[in-house]
């Protein structure tokens, strides 16, 4: 008879172990090959930006003048002589001013190639207010050259240094304002849709004026009134509630879709005939259901939102220095003189071109795999 | 077959009376959405329902069946009548007046099973918190008792307690419909209102379902209004049969007099329409002509007279009460006592 129990208790453990809800998710979001791509481009991005200090070569807050403006290094493998070397290695250019044309040249210093070093120890840092390390992920065995994959600012900062501290900013602040945008619009949408009537007229016919007005004029307002003399810390904090000013709107009328769609089925009516508070049936059975749509919502928001935050860093509105955003970087770009002649300093917007599209495939996916049920 | 239906006695006391229970939606339109109609989905329905009875109740879809049953439950706030409820302590309780937590409290004791197992169960809940939402709620058990519990129920309704950790979208109709069904016993309940339990199902599966329901009624003392569309699924488990349309009781009887003798035509007509257990008898099917007149502009006297081939002058003019024709047969029909009507020959002669 034990033998029976037991058997029945084996029986039982394997038959406990099943396929989760985000089991399940996951089983169709890794299908879709454009997901994973955006998935891994989103994870690249957060990694740069959650890391700068160890990827960026040199410090990004110390300026030296005499190197504005650097284009990138060439990376070289070949030395002027055609042999190979075994370690990749840079050449020290300097700007000579041609003589006749005066325009500023750089020449390379061909007698001494610079190797490329990984993991090399070089300035101080710390790692997010609390680690010390000195350690980084490359620079050059030498201090007679530097090494500047992306080029240089205005202030001789290395500009791929800058763009993973950019990153920081960029995406920290985008997924703020989403947060913020979505703690807002789901909550106003969750009452909206579940209680109906009088109240979700009401809140609709708000939600109808907010979407109305004008997004850019406003947030240009917003910004611009923000006292200069405030620290980095306060002006991001406004910027993150700037964003989502009007953008909680559209989520709220998505949010309360979803709810109305939920409200009717059964299982609410189940949920209400056995006793339960308003409460409950919003938090255990309503949001859980509109869960997966909110995060997909959010994916899809904070793109918008990294692009609104780059046009008006872009327009000087906004972050302002010491702090940076892949936007604010280019702000030197609005001169059309330095750009024509430092085009790199437009690298930025492949970052946010990465940014917008990883988070795009990834929303994609993430809505297509949100409802696993469907297909079952 | 025969020994589950004895000649219907009053065997139980009763456990619920409904009074003139009436359910009438505003209809609204336009801007400022006046109110301009109102759908009298059910209206002045009454009946009794006796301890450890199975009442079905019958109609077309968009009679008003399941209405009455979600206004019993207060899913619905009926606009009219009375529910008396006989509480386990003997105290009678009109639900329609009943504040919110006192509601809560005799949500213990009436409980629903709902129609399709697919959507009323959380998609997003483990099998276990779904039966164990009751307990929860109610605050009845904690811990490992309510786990234990689950497991106890799970097993009562045939379910192995080892899928306690499954989500419902792992399980067949009818396995869900017993998930269903574990989550409305889970709080001892004396009366179940069973709101088309089987209708979604396969009818393979509705057999053991129905099954099911048989069993625990009997093993649980329980007491049922078992609403449906299918007569040929009512006659199996229901001692009284009660037929609405549109929002009226025209008839109600006990299941074999009724099926054996219909005193109302439109019960006729559904009668007709269920298939004889015997594949080579023959039955003249009454297809009613017309449609199911709506509730918002019901025709005057009779509901069913446009569509009764028996309708008399009288029939368009005077709405007939519901009466007593025979002992326990009441029937709302001008010419129930005249009218021969067909019934079939019922299984349990």
């Amino acid at each position: 008879m034990s033998d029976i129990h037991a058997a029945a208790a084996a029986q039982a453990t394997i038959e406990e172990s099943s396929d989760s809800y985000s089991q399940l998710v996951w089983q169709r979001f890794s299908r879709s090959k454009a997901a994973i791509v955006g998935a891994l481009m989103v994870i690249m991005l957060f990694i740069l930006a959650l890391l700068p200090e160890f990827f960026a070569p040199y410090n990004f807050y110390t300026s030296k003048l005499s190197d504005s403006f650097i284009p990138p290094s060439e990376i070289r493998f070949f030395d002027v002589d055609g042999n190979f070397l075994f370690r990749p290695f840079v050449y020290r250019s300097e700007l000579v001013i041609d003589p006749v044309t005066y325009q500023a040249k750089p020449v390379l210093d061909t007698e001494n190639p610079h190797f490329i070093r990984f993991f090399v120890r070089s300035w101080e840092y710390r790692l997010f207010g609390i680690i010390d390390s000195d350690f980084h992920l490359f620079g050059l065995d030498s201090e007679d050259a530097r090494i500047h994959i992306l080029g240089t600012d205005r202030f001789g900062r290395d500009l791929w240094g800058r763009i993973c501290l950019a990153g920081r900013v960029s995406l920290s602040l985008s997924i703020l304002a989403a947060l913020i945008a979505i703690v807002i619009g789901s909550s106003v949408g969750l009452i909206s849709g579940y209680y109906g009537g009088k109240v979700d007229n009401l809140i609709q016919r708000f939600v109808e004026v907010v979407m109305s007005f004008p997004e850019l004029p406003l947030w240009m307002a917003l910004a611009a009134v923000i006292p200069k003399t405030w620290s980095s810390g306060q002006i991001f904090l406004v910027m993150a509630f700037i964003f989502p000013f009007l953008r909680w709107a559209v989520l709220a009328r998505e949010v309360r879709g979803k709810v109305l769609s939920i409200r009717e089925t059964d299982f609410i009516l189940a949920a209400k005939e056995q006793g339960a508070s308003d409460f409950r049936i919003i938090f255990k059975h309503l949001y859980p259901n509109v869960l997966s749509h909110v995060i997909v919502i959010l994916t899809l928001m904070i793109p918008d939102i990294i692009l609104a935050e780059a046009f008006l860093s872009f327009l000087g509105i906004g972050i302002q220095e010491p702090l940076t955003s892949w936007g604010f970087l280019m702000k030197s770009a609005q001169s059309l003189e330095t750009l024509g002649q430092n085009t790199w300093i437009l690298t930025p917007v492949i970052f946010i071109v990465i940014a917008v599209l990883g988070l795009n495939f990834l929303g994609d996916g993430l809505r297509d795999a949100a409802d696993p049920y469907s297909n079952l | 077959m025969t020994d589950r239906h004895p000649p219907y006695e009053n065997e139980g006391d009763p456990i619920l009376k409904v009074k003139g229970l009436e359910m009438h939606f505003p209809l609204r339109s336009g801007m400022l959405q006046r109110q301009v109609g109102t759908i009298k989905a059910v209206d002045g329905v009454s009946f009794e329902l006796h301890e450890q009875e199975v009442l079905g109740l019958v109609g077309e879809s968009g009679c008003g069946k399941t209405t009455v049953g979600r206004a019993l439950l207060r899913l619905y706030d009926p606009t009219g009548g009375e529910v008396l409820y006989r509480r386990a302590g003997g105290d009678w309780v009109d639900v329609t007046k009943l504040k919110r937590n006192d509601m809560k409290e005799l949500r213990k004791e009436m409980r629903m099973i709902f129609q399709d197992p697919f959507s009323s169960l959380n998609p997003r809940l483990t099998v276990r918190d779904i039966i164990a939402e009751p307990l929860i709620i109610h605050k009845e058990r904690r811990g490992a008792a309510i786990t234990e519990r689950v497991a106890e129920l799970m097993e009562a309704v045939g379910l192995k307690p080892g899928y306690m950790g499954r989500y419902p979208h792992e399980f067949s109709g009818g396995q869900r419909q017993r998930i269903g069904v574990a989550r409305t016993l889970a709080l001892n309940p004396r009366l179940i209102i069973a709101d088309e339990p089987v209708s979604a199902l396969d009818v393979s599966v509705q057999a053991q379902v129905l099954n099911l329901l048989q069993s625990l009624k009997d093993e649980l003392r329980l007491t049922f209004l078992f609403i449906s569309h299918d007569l040929s699924v009512v006659e199996h488990i229901c001692d009284r049969i009660a037929v609405m349309y549109v929002g009226k009781l025209v008839e109600l009887a006990p299941s074999a007099e009724l099926l054996r003798r219909p005193r109302h035509p439109y019960t006729e007509a559904l009668v007709s329409a269920v298939p004889p257990a015997d594949p080579l008898l023959k039955l003249e099917r009454i297809i009613l002509e017309g449609d199911v007149p709506s509730p918002a502009n019901p025709p005057a006297g009779c509901v069913f007279h446009p569509r009764c081939r028996y309708a008399q002058d009288i029939c368009q003019r005077e709405e007939p009460p519901l009466l007593e024709t025979a002992p326990g047969h009441m029937a709302r029909c001008h010419f129930a006592d005249e009218l021969e009507l067909h019934g079939v020959a019922y299984a349990a002669e």
